[in-house]
């Protein structure tokens, strides 16, 4: 894991990673600001880059705890805002001051299901996220407060970057499941083989089918098939999760991640074809 | 600092005309990557139910990567003669694949247990965010070595078995 953090993490983050914990996230101002725009480029994928799915946010949080924490330690007992030394009101996650209207750090303590003020259940009501995002984002994008002094600043990119990752991360229930877990301390291994015959042999067959599909309907039919094994394995997840069986989650998570891809590969496959048709046209229709 | 350094890029590019592009490192496939990526060599499949092939067959689910190699057996001498696979996934998990299954040619079944995915990895360069995939190609080694020995076993056995009903 912290491999893969060394290849993508700029130089800025490295400085503040080796600095003692008894930096704060005001004297680094010019690393942090690329650090958390990194680090969020980062946490939106998994891998990186390259299939542009939500997999997992850990490497951002694993990276934000290295600075903040020292400044979790500091709130986590009193709670007060920094600037107005208000009360945090126990309501509403403490993103955010009501009183005086300033960002306040973030605190790793709230997790991402506490942000949109649901319970931590793997079923949740996903078309209520949208909204809370929104107003979220009215009081903390870094758009607001440019009249702010920097360490406001600060506090409103990496604030406003977590509460989009963690829309991104509950949104999808595959990023949902895996983030659940991880928060049961259960880390789904990256670079684990497997080699289950039954579920290789299934997902083989599939990936054949989606390359050797001739059409774009095939293709969608395949496809939807994949869209109705992903909810049958989530509600299975779902079950294998609330019995606290949590090897059986960990293989509806791995279960999942091929069915998102071999959809992702049919989507790819029928933006292909279709480009190949158009290409084609273009070909034959200018003689 | 980074900051600082942008802006000093920056600068020098606006005061000079840029006779000296901004160089950007890229991140770029070792050429026997893309060489095994645009020339696979041994893809296809034997027949799984074959006496004489074991079928390794592999994934990593965290990146939804598949992989399946399999090998012939030569009866008498017990050596690898052929082998061929079929991967999905990314460049590096077919390129190693497609490693192991020429380096698996030739060899006996003991000998190809012994191929490191570090080995792999090295002949491919691979950068450590790929190393999975060379441990990828040595799993399917070692299953599909399980496999062609269990089968193997398995007919010797029952040829036993034979061997004393007709004695």
């Amino acid at each position: 894991m912290y491999k893969m953090m060394q290849l993508w993490t700029p130089l800025s983050t490295v400085f503040r990673r080796v600095l003692p914990t008894t930096c704060c996230l005001a004297s680094f101002t010019a690393n942090s600001q690329f650090a958390s725009l990194s680090s969020h480029l980062q946490s939106s994928s998994r891998v990186p880059l390259r299939y542009g799915l939500d997999f997992s946010p850990y490497s951002k949080i694993s990276l934000l705890s290295f600075c903040s924490q020292s400044a979790a330690k500091l709130d986590s007992t009193t709670k007060r805002c920094w600037n107005c030394l208000a009360e945090a009101t126990g309501s509403t996650p403490f993103l955010y001051c009501d009183s005086c209207r300033s960002i306040q750090p973030v605190d790793l303590s709230i997790d991402y299901f506490k942000i949109f003020g649901l319970e931590k259940k793997y079923e949740i009501e996903v078309d209520g996220l949208e909204g809370k995002y929104k107003d979220w984002q009215k009081k903390l994008h870094p758009d607001l407060v440019h009249s702010k002094s920097e360490k406001e600043r600060e506090y409103a990119a990496e604030q406003s970057a977590r509460v989009i990752d963690a829309y991104r991360t509950l949104s999808k229930p595959l990023s949902r499941a895996i983030y659940i877990l991880r928060l049961e301390g259960v880390d789904v291994d990256e670079e684990q083989t497997v080699s289950d015959p039954e579920l290789l042999t299934e997902i083989m067959e599939i990936r054949e089918a989606v390359e050797e599909a001739t059409d774009s309907q095939a293709l969608n039919q395949v496809q939807s098939r994949m869209n109705e094994k992903l909810e049958e394995t989530s509600d299975s997840f779902a079950n294998a999760f609330q019995r606290r069986n949590l090897d059986e989650a960990v293989t509806c998570i791995q279960k999942m991640t091929y069915y998102q891809r071999a959809s992702l590969c049919c989507s790819c496959n029928v933006i292909m074809g279709s480009t190949t048709l158009r290409i084609e046209e273009m070909i034959t229709t200018d003689v | 600092m980074l900051r600082l350094m942008a802006k000093r890029l920056l600068g020098t590019a606006s005061r000079d005309i840029p006779s000296r592009p901004l160089q950007i490192l890229p991140r770029l496939y070792h050429e026997n990557v893309i060489d095994h990526y645009n020339n696979p060599r041994n893809v296809g499949s034997f027949d799984k139910n074959d006496p004489n092939v074991g079928t390794g067959l592999v994934g990593a689910p965290a990146c939804g990567d598949v992989m399946k190699l399999q090998i012939k057996i030569d009866e008498e001498s017990g050596k690898i003669v052929d082998a061929c696979f079929k991967t999905f996934g990314c460049g590096s998990a077919i390129a190693s694949s497609s490693v192991a299954t020429e380096w698996v040619k030739g060899k006996s079944m003991d000998e190809v247990l012994t191929i490191k995915n570090t080995e792999i990895a090295k002949h491919l360069s691979l950068p450590p965010v790929k190393l999975h995939c060379s441990m990828l190609a040595e799993d399917a080694i070692k299953a599909a070595v399980k496999d062609a020995e269990a089968k193997r076993a398995k007919m010797n056995g029952t040829l036993k078995g034979a061997d004393v009903k007709s004695g």
